[in-house]
């Protein structure tokens, strides 16, 4: 399927609609089974895909109501891992935060089954969404392997074993997620090879999502990690990494964060135009793709709406301007 | 002599229903279903709860596990007059966040900012309790200064607002009070400003307290031996994950009180007691054993309750075995 210019897509994480929270926190308590939490997985997940479709993005994403935390899903499926007790985060927010407890493997495929079902419910191309190796092993804690780089460059082999099976499976797009990339620059080299394993010998586009970073200390190094295109949250630091690109060329595709998500407030259309022009000073079209910052989960569901709408339209304003600028 | 001790938080939930009661009250309030008064005394029964499993797991020097703190700035900052606490960033490399604290204007303290919280885990603890607050350096890097714009001075007013907590929790009776300062571990080329920061600190000791210096997140690599000629009385040190500290201390005898952070709480896996033995028998060629106290590396919250529980334990039954074998010895 060919793509307009400035293709539009998502990070990967919808909200949950509040029957959905409501049925994971009953299964969570044993009081409906995992068949009725299932069905409405699935219904949630139509209901995402049909919202993406009707929007008009161009790359869907399954939303992934069938997920807790990034990291902790694919911890659930792998050999080797156990999940632990509660860890706080940040304020009263808490995760199972998953221990290696053996030589990791991939015994069952983690995201294939939920791949092909949201790809069934549309023609336009859905992505593969995966959590990345560095990521997994730095949030994980790691009783088995010698030391981190060990255990990373394992998890780099199953992720890459899940990641063939995607492709397999018909996604074109696969997103390997790396947010904890940008905390310790030291290790940068570290990812960059455990990326060339997950990536290694795929035909699909290439993807991982970095966030919550410092990218001054990983750029132009994070250019290194072999995926055809970088997602990156832009809105959130109101464009400043737009002059760290001036300075040195972004020799990769750019998914370009418009919307930020932690703001309850959506952005305007004339806002959002804003930010795509000022991106287009520094990037070539051919080169960008259009999305939020991040995943929208923690976003109410109407906000999440809101914020892909005004994305689109956004997007389908400064195509008209692209358009009669060719003329 | 070998103390066993801890460095600052505790784990607020557990995994049973009873332990996430914090939990619960938190979002009870946020619905405002129960009354800030309410959650205070939730949080009284917490505190009371944590100080009685560290004393458990054999802990001889407790914290009140900062049951309050919603991160490691924002509950001092938050009571400085003068802050307005905004976004939320990452904690150093953790997988955890702090709200950004802004000075925008004249800093002003309360007439007291944990005094009440040691009172009371003063009364409840069967031990002795340690205080454990964040340093003024750490607390003036990782904030915004947009009315002093000038790193010293934001620095040293901070030094004076916690200089004057100090004397308030010695009248009120602490004996020992404890300074994180992770941010110069990263920040090293600060050392000069980091001098005068704590020179001013030092200003308002009283006699006779004991003022621990905790230093994790990094290595002492390039402060180390300079950094003994500072003002406290104790230095802590991570010595689980940092090697490196080791090699540093290397064989000469210890200038200064040592509190050795030997228990990894950034990872699930249990020290096993030929690691840990191996550890004191090193720290007993550094330091006679009454300058020595062992803990982990950092506060505990980084791990599940479970696994914080067994950790203490673990390192509690390895260093009574080990004080009981060297006093028959």
């Amino acid at each position: 399927m060919t793509l307009p210019i400035l293709p539009t897509t998502s990070v990967g994480s919808f909200p949950k609609p509040d029957y959905l929270k409501k049925a994971r926190a009953q299964a969570h308590r044993g009081d409906i089974k995992d068949k009725k939490l299932r069905e409405l997985e699935e219904r949630a997940t139509r209901e995402w895909i049909r919202f993406q479709e009707e929007i008009g993005i161009d790359i869907l994403v399954d939303g992934e109501m069938y997920r807790g935390d990034m990291v902790t899903y694919f911890a659930e499926t792998l050999k080797g891992f156990e999940i632990s007790g509660l860890v706080r985060s940040y304020g009263n927010r808490y995760y199972r935060k998953p221990i290696v407890v053996d030589e990791v493997k991939r015994l069952k495929p983690t995201t294939i089954e939920w791949f092909e079902f949201a790809q069934s419910l549309t023609k336009k191309p859905v992505k593969g969404m995966l959590t990345g190796p560095y990521t997994i092993m730095d949030w994980s804690f790691n009783e088995h392997y010698k030391d981190r780089r060990e255990l990373t460059l394992a998890l780099a082999e199953v992720i890459h074993e899940e990641a063939a099976e995607l492709e397999k499976a018909g996604a074109e797009y696969i997103q390997i997620d790396e947010p904890a990339v940008s905390v310790r620059p030291e290790e940068l080299p570290l990812a960059v090879e455990a990326m060339g394993i997950v990536t290694r010998g795929l035909k699909a586009k290439t993807l991982t999502h970095i966030c919550y970073g410092d990218f001054e200390k990983i750029y132009p190094g994070m250019l290194e990690i072999p995926v055809d295109q970088i997602d990156l949250e832009l809105s959130n630091s109101n464009f400043g990494l737009l002059q760290l690109f001036k300075k040195y060329p972004f020799t990769k595709e750019i998914g370009l964060g418009v919307v930020d998500v932690h703001s309850h407030v959506t952005e305007s259309k004339e806002e959002v135009v804003d930010r795509i022009e000022k991106a287009l000073e520094v990037f070539r079209p051919e080169q960008v793709y259009v999305d939020p910052d991040c995943g929208l989960k923690t976003r109410e569901v109407q906000e999440a709406k809101d914020k892909l709408r005004v994305v689109v339209e956004a997007v389908k304003e400064v195509r008209k301007g692209l358009v009669s600028a060719r003329r | 002599m070998l103390t066993i001790s801890v460095v600052s938080h505790y784990p607020k939930i557990g995994d049973s229903p009873e332990e996430q009661l914090l939990r619960r009250s938190i979002a009870q309030l946020d619905r405002k279903e129960i009354t800030e008064a309410d959650l205070e005394r939730v949080k009284d029964g917490v505190t009371r709860i944590v100080i009685e499993e560290q004393v458990e797991a054999g802990v001889e020097l407790v914290t009140d596990g900062l049951i309050r703190w919603g991160d490691p700035l924002t509950y001092i900052a938050g009571k400085i007059e003068g802050f307005r606490v905004t976004g939320l960033l990452r904690y150093f490399d953790t997988n955890t966040f702090y709200r950004q604290p802004i000075c925008q204007g004249e800093l002003k303290s309360p007439d007291g900012l944990v005094v009440k919280d040691f009172q009371f885990a003063n009364t409840v603890s069967s031990v002795p309790v340690k205080v454990a607050l964040i340093g003024p350096y750490t607390l003036s890097r990782l904030s915004q200064d947009r009315h002093y714009k000038d790193p010293e001075e934001f620095g040293k007013k901070l030094a004076a607002i916690l200089g004057e907590e100090v004397k308030r929790l010695a009248q009120a009776g602490a004996a020992v009070i404890q300074f994180e300062e992770p941010a110069l571990l990263n920040f090293k080329k600060e050392f000069s400003l980091f001098k005068k920061i704590w020179t001013k600190l030092a200003s308002y000791f009283p006699e006779d307290i004991e003022i621990i210096l905790f230093l994790n997140f990094g290595n002492l690599e390039g402060l180390y031996p300079e950094i003994l000629d500072l003002p406290f009385t104790t230095l802590g040190l991570d010595l689980a994950s940092q090697p490196e500290n080791w090699h540093l201390l290397g064989n000469g005898a210890f200038q200064k009180k040592l509190l050795a952070g030997i228990v990894d709480a950034r990872n699930t896996k249990m020290e096993t007691e030929e690691e840990i033995r191996e550890k004191l028998e090193r720290l007993i060629n550094l330091a006679s054993p009454e300058k020595l106290s062992v803990s982990p590396n950092y506060g505990l919250e980084f791990l599940p309750r479970s696994a914080a529980k067994k950790k203490l334990a673990n390192l509690s039954r390895i260093v009574r075995e080990f004080r009981e074998a060297k006093v028959k010895a």
